[in-house]
């Protein structure tokens, strides 16, 4: 179960991507269009852009293993969840609110970086009827901002 | 594979950072962010080794490797699926990494922490575009093959290694819009490198000198290979590095150290190109500009195509400065100048050599000033030839290939930019004339 302080971090303005892997271990991943955190922080929904991610939701489907990591581009703090149940939804209309308020926020985080607005808009442009909704449960979690506690267990979850 | 990596060359460069995705022995995924991602070819990528993390633990049992680069100028994203070969942890690829990663972890807050332990090589296997909008790039600042072909067809015309020098930096700031330039060349028999020429700093900086491997300049000298960096980075900042160099490898007697080395303070993005010729390190083309990611893999290839042409036309100059017969001293002694005379001072130990207890220069041009105006008060000789000067046992030249025109031209521009009354200039191929406006007083400690 994660902790509210990084549930709110996981539905702020971070950079988000998604992977599964295949029955030869080739890992696809996507970037995710934005996070919920539902029952009381024990699973999550993350959104994806179909059409760029068919092989993404293939290999959900066909393992239910994921890794997920957020990231922060303003401070490098960086979460990375392992998931073992997770499915893939249909994406649910009223989700969009969410999607378009991570956007906004990512845009906010990244501008000042030096980051063009109009290309990572374009980036993240999508239509409801092209998203998809995978949800699953945080089996682990771990610290991956660089630096020496990278890559430990976060919340005394097993390693992975 | 339908992209050409070479094509889609600033994904790579870390703006936005990519990701690797590997996979465990019981097939759970696992990702992470990259901070670098380096061109080799269009068939090779090098990752930076900075921790053993998951992901390396995967990778080196065996886990197939997929990315995830998104462009910065498009919006375009790319998955590419590649084959771990082997790490390095030194040579030239492995310095242009080790660079790199110091101006990205300044600018990203994590110096100290990034530290490059390995230059991970991986075959790229495919690169699929991911399906999505992408804007249009922005137009290029320069057209660098326009820029090249005007700049090889500049050199082309040059006359002699002074005329060629000036064309290459003009073309430099003219062809391809830099603004900061220095030309520094190589020392072999000394290990180290001089600047002969430079652009856009208030002080031109000629005759100062960086060891060979210090700093961008010395290590690209060394690896032979451009480096560049696209942030601010302390590690690479020349003050610094050659003071600490100095201190560490005893060179304090014998660098130059009175003639500081041109460059800007806040300089944000650098880059160090060899010019090389016939297996030879002729110097260094050194650029820089206060705006991060100034340069990228286009301007690099440009200048190091650029330096290419430049080295072999400097080598031809050198060695066509060298085929004149010696001239004897002429019988007609010249006018003895009137006013008070210029007491040179010339200290053997360095050949190091003071005008009215200015310093001028030292080492090996200074060995040939002095010998220069030795024979001229004693026999009034004013015309010499590179011939000679090589030949002649008082220089001490470091070897045969050792680049001779080179120091008569930094001796020359060290005069003029001194104002000293003593005046070098090119009477010929392969020749040189000496006047003075003051008689001289030599001394010699």
């Amino acid at each position: 179960m994660l902790d509210s302080d990084t549930q709110a971090f996981l539905q702020t303005g971070v950079s988000i991507s998604l992977a599964a892997c295949n029955a030869a271990r080739l890992a696809c991943m996507s970037r995710g269009m934005g996070c919920k955190v539902f029952d009381g922080g024990r699973r999550m929904a993350v959104f994806v852009k179909r059409s760029q991610s068919l092989e993404l939701l293939d290999n959900i489907a066909a393992t239910g293993k994921v890794a997920c990591v957020f990231s922060l581009p303003s401070s490098n703090r960086t979460f990375q969840l392992k998931g073992a149940d997770a499915v893939v939804q249909p994406f649910e209309l009223v989700d969009m609110a969410i999607v378009n308020h991570h956007i906004d926020e990512f845009v906010q985080e990244v501008v000042p970086l030096g980051m063009a607005e109009q290309v990572v808009r374009t980036v993240f442009s999508c239509t409801a009827d092209d998203l998809a909704t995978v949800v699953f449960s945080a089996s682990a979690v771990f610290s991956q901002t660089p630096g020496p506690k990278a890559g430990e267990p976060v919340g005394g979850a097993a390693a992975s | 594979m339908n992209v050409r990596l070479e094509t889609i060359r600033e994904c790579l460069e870390g703006i936005i950072p990519g990701h690797i995705g590997t996979c465990d022995a019981e097939g759970m995924p696992n990702l992470a962010y990259l901070s670098q991602v380096e061109f080799i070819d269009n068939e090779h990528v090098a990752l930076s080794y900075q921790f053993f993390n998951r992901t390396r633990q995967n990778v080196l049992a065996g886990s197939p490797v997929r990315l995830l680069l998104t462009s910065h100028l498009t919006s375009a994203q790319y998955r590419l699926e590649l084959q771990f070969l082997r790490t390095e942890t030194a040579g030239p690829l492995f310095e242009q990494m080790k660079a790199k990663l110091a101006g990205i972890a300044a600018h990203t807050g994590m110096s100290g922490v990034f530290r490059l332990l390995g230059s991970d090589i991986y075959r790229v296997l495919s690169i699929e575009q991911a399906v999505g909008p992408t804007v249009a790039p922005p137009p290029p600042p320069v057209n660098y093959l326009t820029a090249l072909r005007r700049a090889a067809q500049k050199l082309a015309g040059s006359a002699n290694l002074q005329c060629l020098l000036e064309t290459a930096l003009d073309s430099l700031q003219s062809e391809f819009g830099i603004g900061h330039v220095m030309l520094l060349m190589h020392d072999e028999g000394r290990g180290r490198l001089y600047t002969l020429a430079s652009r856009g700093y208030p002080e031109s900086g000629v005759g100062s000198e960086i060891p060979m491997g210090v700093g961008l300049i010395g290590i690209s000298a060394r690896e032979r290979s451009p480096i560049r960096i696209g942030f601010m980075t302390s590690e690479y900042t020349y003050g610094r590095t050659v003071r600490d160099s100095i201190a560490a490898e005893g060179y304090a007697d014998t660098l130059e150290t009175a003639i500081p080395l041109p460059g800007l303070p806040e300089a944000r993005s650098q880059m160090a190109v060899p010019i090389l010729a016939c297996e030879r390190v002729l110097g260094v083309l050194y650029v820089e500009s206060v705006a991060d990611l100034h340069f990228g893999y286009d301007d690099e290839d440009a200048l190091v195509a650029f330096a290419a042409q430049l080295g072999q036309a400097i080598l031809h100059h050198q060695q066509a400065e060298e085929v004149e017969e010696e001239v004897q001293a002429s019988d007609n002694a010249p006018p003895v100048p009137a006013g008070p005379p210029l007491l040179v001072r010339h200290y053997a130990a360095n050949d190091s050599v003071f005008l009215d207890d200015d310093y001028l220069i030292k080492g090996v041009a200074g060995a040939i000033l002095w010998a220069l105006l030795q024979d001229f008060v004693e026999r009034g000789r004013t015309e010499f030839t590179n011939k000679g000067l090589r030949l002649d046992p008082r220089i001490r030249l470091p070897g045969v290939s050792d680049n001779l025109e080179a120091r008569l031209v930094l001796l020359q521009r060290r005069l003029d930019e001194r104002s000293t009354g003593i005046h070098l200039a090119k009477s010929g191929r392969g020749r040189y004339a000496l006047t003075v406006d003051r008689p001289l007083e030599l001394v010699t400690d």
